[in-house]
C-alpha cells in the first residue's frame, strides 16, 4: 500500500515540478524582454531538427544589426490555419506570422493584425523601396496593408505543361497551341497511339482556364470578365465562354482525353509518374527546371494566358504583425531586415553555411545532406526571393527573369479589392457546398453541360448566389469609388 | 462492433462445455454465427485491405488503383519507414509512453475520484458528483482549453499536454462508481472498519481487488484513447521530437489535404510533395500504429467482458 501511495505522491510531485518549470521559463522570458527584445514567430512548414539552430545564429545577427532575438515556430502544413486561429483567438502574444490568401484578408478585416502604413514609413523604408508597387498596393485592404508580402513572382500566369517524350515522338508542334480546344489533334493520336498514358491529366481539383476573375477563390463561381465589361461581376455559368468552355471539355471527356473518374479522384499526378501526355500548371520562371528535376524526363511549356496580376497573386505569401504584439516596431525591423539583408534572408533559408550548404567557386549554393535532413524550409513563404543565393543548377539570370516576369504581367481590374464576407456568410457556405457537388464534374467534362449548367445555375440560385453577386458588385463599387479619389 | 461479437464466441465456447439449458436452438445458433461473422469480416476487411495496399508497389498504385491483389507486389513502403525509422521510433516511444503514463494516471485518478462519491459516507458526494456530471453536459471549447493548456500551466511542448487533457473522463466516473455501488457491499467495508484499517488501506486492499473488471475497463479505454489521440498533439506540440505516432500520421494526412487545396502555389507545393510520403507508405504506417493496440485487445478482453456488463446497469 505505501509503495502506490508513494508512487502518487510521486506523479504529484513530478507533475508540479513541470508545471513550475515551465512557468520559470515562461517568466524569464517576460524578463528578457527588458533588456533584448525576443520576437515570436509562427512560420508554416514542418518543424525541422535544426531551426532553433539556425534561429539562434540569426538572433546573434540580428541583435547586433537591430536589438532583437528571433524564435520561429514552425507548423505544419495541414494543420497551420487551423492552430493559428486557436493561437489569433486565445489572444497570445506572438509577434510575427506567415499568412496568405483569404485568411490574410480575414484576420485584417477582424483586426488581428497591425496596419502597417505608419510602420513602413518608420521602422521599414528599405522594404518599401525592395517590394514592387503592385504587391503593396494588391495587398492593402482599404489602403492600409497588414503583412509584408513575399517578393517573388507576382503573376498567375496559366500554361500547358507537355510530356517532352511524346511530343518528340510524335512531332508535335506545340507552339502553335493557344487555347486548350486546339489541343485536339494530338490528344486523339496519343489516346489512339499510347494506351497508357492519360492524355490530360485532371482530378477534382482540375480547372479549365477560362478568362476570368474569380474575386472569391477559385471555388466560388463569381467572376468579373477579363474581356468586355470588366466591372459588373457574374455568374460564371451564365457566360458563354464558360458553356464553350465545357462544350469543349465535354467533347474531350467523351472521346476518352479525360481520366474517366477525374471528378471524383484526388490523383495529384506526380511529376515521377510518367503516364500523362499534357496538363495545366501555375507558372513562374524556370519553373520547368523543378518540374524536370522531379520528372526525370524532358517536360515542355506552353502558356496559355499571360502572367496576371490579382488578389490571388499578391496574397499568396505574407507575413503580418499580431496586434497582440507587443513589440510592434522592432517586429518591422526584423522584417526589413530579412526582407533586404541578403546575409539574414540567406541564413534563414538555407541554413548555416558550411553545415547545411556551402558555396561552389561560382558562389552558388551546393546543399549538403544536413539541409535535407534537418533544415528543410518553404522559400516562398520566408520573403524576398530577389536576394537569395542561386542554386548550383539555377540559371545565372533568374532574378532577372523573374523581374521580368513581373514586369509583364497584367493587372486584373479587381487587384487591391478585398471581399468583405460577413454580410453573407450564410449564402457562401451554401453556394460553396453547391459549387463542390456540381463543378467538378463540369470542369471534367463528366456530364453534359447542356443539361446540367442550367441545373447547377437552379441550385446556385436557390442558395443564394445572387445576394453573394449583389454584395460583391456593391462592395466593388464602394472601393472603385475610394480608390478613384 | 468488434466489442459486441467477441463477447458471444467466448459465451458458446462455454455453452457447449457447460450445457447451458438456456442455449439457442440450431436454427438460431447457425442465423447468429453467419450474422457475427459477416459483421466480423466488415471489421477485419477494411484493415486486411490495408495491408495489401502496403505490400503494393507505388507504381503499380497510381496505374491501377487499389486492388484485392495487386498488379506488383512490393516491400518498398516498409522500406522507406525503415528509412525514416529516428522519426518513428521516437514517436512509437513517446506513444508507448504517452499511453502508459497517461492511463495510469488517469485510472488511479478516476478510481479515487469514483470510490469517493460512491461511499454514501463521504459528506460532499452529492456536489462532486455533479461537479463531474456537469462537464458532460457543458463543455467550454476549444478556445479556453488552448489558453489553460498554455498560458495558464504553460505546458506546450511537454508530454503533459497530451497526458493531463484526457486524464479524467466524467463518464468513465460515473462507470466506476456505478460499479464500486454494485460490486462492493458495504458490509465488507464496514467489517474491514471494524478490523482497524484505514480508508488508504481499504481502498487498496479491497476495494479496489474487487473492482478489478471495473478498472481494466476503463485502463482499455484509456488506453485506446490515449494511443490514438492526435487532435492533442495537433494543439500543443510542434517539438518534432515530442510527437506521438498518431498524430505523425495524422500530420501527413493533412499536409496531403493542404496540397489538394492549394494546388494554386505551383512550385511550393512540388517542395511539399516530396517530403510525403505515398499512399503504400501510409498504410504501412497505418499498420505499425494499429497493431500494438490489436495485440494488446486479448489482454484485457477477459476484463473487459465482465466490465461492460455493469457499464449498462444502474444501481
Amino acid at each position: 500500500m505505501k509503495k502506490v501511495f508513494g508512487l502518487f505522491i510521486l506523479f504529484a510531485i513530478l507533475l508540479l515540478a513541470a508545471c513550475s518549470d515551465d512557468n520559470a521559463s515562461g517568466e524569464s522570458d517576460g524578463k528578457d524582454s527588458d533588456d533584448v527584445v525576443e520576437l515570436q514567430w509562427y512560420m508554416i512548414g514542418t518543424p525541422q531538427p535544426d531551426t532553433d539552430k539556425v534561429m539562434e545564429e540569426l538572433s546573434d545577427y540580428t541583435e547586433e544589426e537591430i536589438g532583437v532575438r528571433v524564435n520561429m515556430t514552425q507548423i505544419d502544413w495541414g494543420d497551420y490555419e487551423e492552430r493559428m486561429r486557436i493561437i489569433t483567438s486565445s489572444g497570445e502574444n506572438y509577434d510575427i506570422a506567415f499568412v496568405s490568401g483569404g485568411t490574410y484578408t480575414l484576420n485584417a478585416q477582424r483586426g488581428a493584425y497591425v496596419g502597417l502604413n505608419d510602420l513602413l514609413d518608420s521602422h521599414g523604408k528599405d522594404v518599401k523601396e525592395a517590394l514592387h508597387p503592385d504587391l503593396i498596393e494588391g495587398a492593402s485592404i482599404e489602403g492600409e496593408l497588414y503583412g509584408i508580402p513575399a517578393n517573388k513572382e507576382i503573376g498567375n500566369q496559366s500554361v500547358l505543361v507537355f510530356n517532352d517524350n511524346l511530343v518528340e515522338k510524335y512531332g508535335f508542334d506545340t507552339e502553335s497551341i493557344e487555347t486548350f480546344a486546339d489541343l485536339e489533334p494530338m490528344l486523339e493520336e496519343i489516346k489512339n497511339n499510347e494506351p497508357s498514358f492519360s492524355p490530360i491529366s485532371a482530378a477534382s481539383m482540375f480547372r479549365p482556364v477560362m478568362p476570368f476573375d474569380y474575386v472569391l477563390g477559385w471555388n466560388m463561381p463569381v467572376v468579373f470578365p477579363f474581356n468586355g465589361d470588366t466591372e459588373t461581376a457574374v455568374n460564371l455559368l451564365e457566360t458563354d465562354e464558360a458553356m464553350e468552355t465545357f462544350k469543349v471539355m465535354r467533347d474531350f471527356y467523351q472521346k476518352g482525353y479525360v481520366p474517366s473518374d477525374a471528378a471524383s479522384s484526388t490523383d495529384p499526378w506526380p511529376y515521377n509518374v510518367e503516364n500523362w501526355f499534357v496538363r495545366i500548371e501555375g507558372y513562374n520562371p524556370y519553373a520547368e527546371l523543378l518540374w524536370e528535376r522531379d520528372a526525370g524526363y524532358p517536360v515542355k511549356v506552353q502558356p496559355l494566358t499571360d502572367p496576371i496580376i490579382n488578389n490571388e497573386a499578391v496574397t499568396g505569401s505574407l507575413m503580418a504583425i499580431s496586434a497582440t504584439s507587443k513589440h510592434p516596431e522592432e517586429a518591422m525591423e526584423f522584417l526589413n531586415l530579412l526582407n533586404t539583408d541578403p546575409f539574414a534572408r540567406n541564413l534563414v533559408n538555407y541554413g548555416i553555411e558550411g553545415e547545411h550548404y556551402e558555396k561552389n567557386e561560382d558562389g552558388k549554393i551546393v546543399n549538403l545532406p544536413a539541409r535535407g535532413e534537418r533544415y528543410s524550409v518553404p522559400q516562398y513563404a520566408l520573403g524576398n526571393h530577389f536576394i537569395l543565393d542561386l542554386f548550383e543548377n539555377d540559371p545565372d539570370d533568374k532574378w532577372e527573369a523573374f523581374q521580368e516576369f513581373n514586369d509583364s504581367g497584367v493587372r486584373s481590374p479587381s487587384l487591391g479589392f478585398h471581399f468583405d464576407p460577413s454580410p453573407v456568410r450564410t449564402e457562401i457556405a451554401n453556394v460553396s457546398n453547391v459549387a463542390s457537388e456540381f463543378m467538378p464534374p463540369i470542369f471534367t467534362g463528366s456530364v453534359d453541360p447542356e443539361e446540367h449548367v442550367p441545373m447547377a445555375i437552379e441550385r446556385y440560385n436557390e442558395a443564394g448566389l445572387q445576394t453573394v453577386i449583389d454584395e460583391v458588385q456593391k462592395q466593388y463599387d464602394e472601393w472603385k469609388e475610394t480608390v478613384g479619389e | 462492433m468488434k466489442a459486441e461479437e467477441k463477447p458471444a464466441n467466448l459465451s458458446k465456447k462455454r455453452r457447449k462445455k457447460v450445457r447451458n439449458p438456456h442455449h439457442f436452438s440450431p436454427k438460431t445458433n447457425i442465423i447468429m454465427t453467419v450474422l457475427l461473422g459477416l459483421s466480423a469480416f466488415l471489421c477485419i476487411f477494411p484493415f486486411l485491405y490495408v495491408i495489401i495496399i502496403s505490400v503494393s508497389s507505388e507504381e503499380s498504385l497510381i496505374r491501377y488503383g487499389y486492388k484485392l491483389i495487386p498488379e506488383e507486389w512490393s516491400l518498398d513502403a516498409y522500406s522507406y519507414l525503415w528509412n525514416m525509422r529516428g522519426q518513428l521510433f521516437q514517436s512509437f516511444g513517446i506513444s508507448l509512453l504517452v499511453t502508459i503514463l497517461g492511463t495510469v494516471i488517469s485510472v488511479l485518478m478516476i478510481t479515487m475520484y469514483a470510490y469517493a462519491i460512491s461511499r454514501p459516507q463521504f459528506r460532499y458526494r452529492g456536489f462532486f458528483t455533479f461537479f463531474a456530471f456537469f462537464t458532460m453536459l457543458f463543455n467550454a471549447g476549444l478556445v479556453p482549453l488552448y489558453i489553460v493548456m498554455n498560458q495558464f500551466l504553460d505546458l506546450r511542448n511537454t508530454i503533459w499536454a497530451l497526458i493531463l487533457p484526457l486524464a479524467m473522463n466524467a463518464f468513465y466516473i460515473i462507470i466506476m462508481r456505478t460499479f464500486f455501488v454494485r460490486s462492493i457491499p458495504e458490509a465488507i467495508l464496514e467489517s474491514a472498519r471494524i478490523d482497524g484499517a484505514s480508508e488508504w488501506r481499504i481502498f487498496f486492499k479491497i476495494s479496489v481487488p474487487l473492482a478489478v473488471p471495473g478498472i481494466a475497463t476503463i485502463a482499455l479505454f484509456s488506453t485506446l484513447g490515449y494511443w490514438n489521440d492526435w487532435f492533442h498533439a495537433l494543439l500543443f506540440i510542434d517539438d518534432p521530437n515530442l510527437v506521438p505516432l498518431q498524430a505523425l500520421l495524422m500530420r501527413i494526412e493533412n499536409n496531403l489535404e493542404f496540397i489538394r487545396q492549394n494546388t494554386e502555389l505551383g512550385g511550393a507545393v512540388q517542395e511539399i510533395y516530396a517530403t510525403v510520403p505515398q499512399d503504400a507508405a501510409k498504410m504501412a504506417m497505418v499498420v505499425i500504429a494499429t497493431l500494438p493496440i490489436a495485440l494488446t485487445y486479448p489482454f484485457f478482453q477477459k476484463y473487459f467482458i465482465s466490465g461492460l456488463t455493469i457499464g449498462g446497469v444502474k444501481e
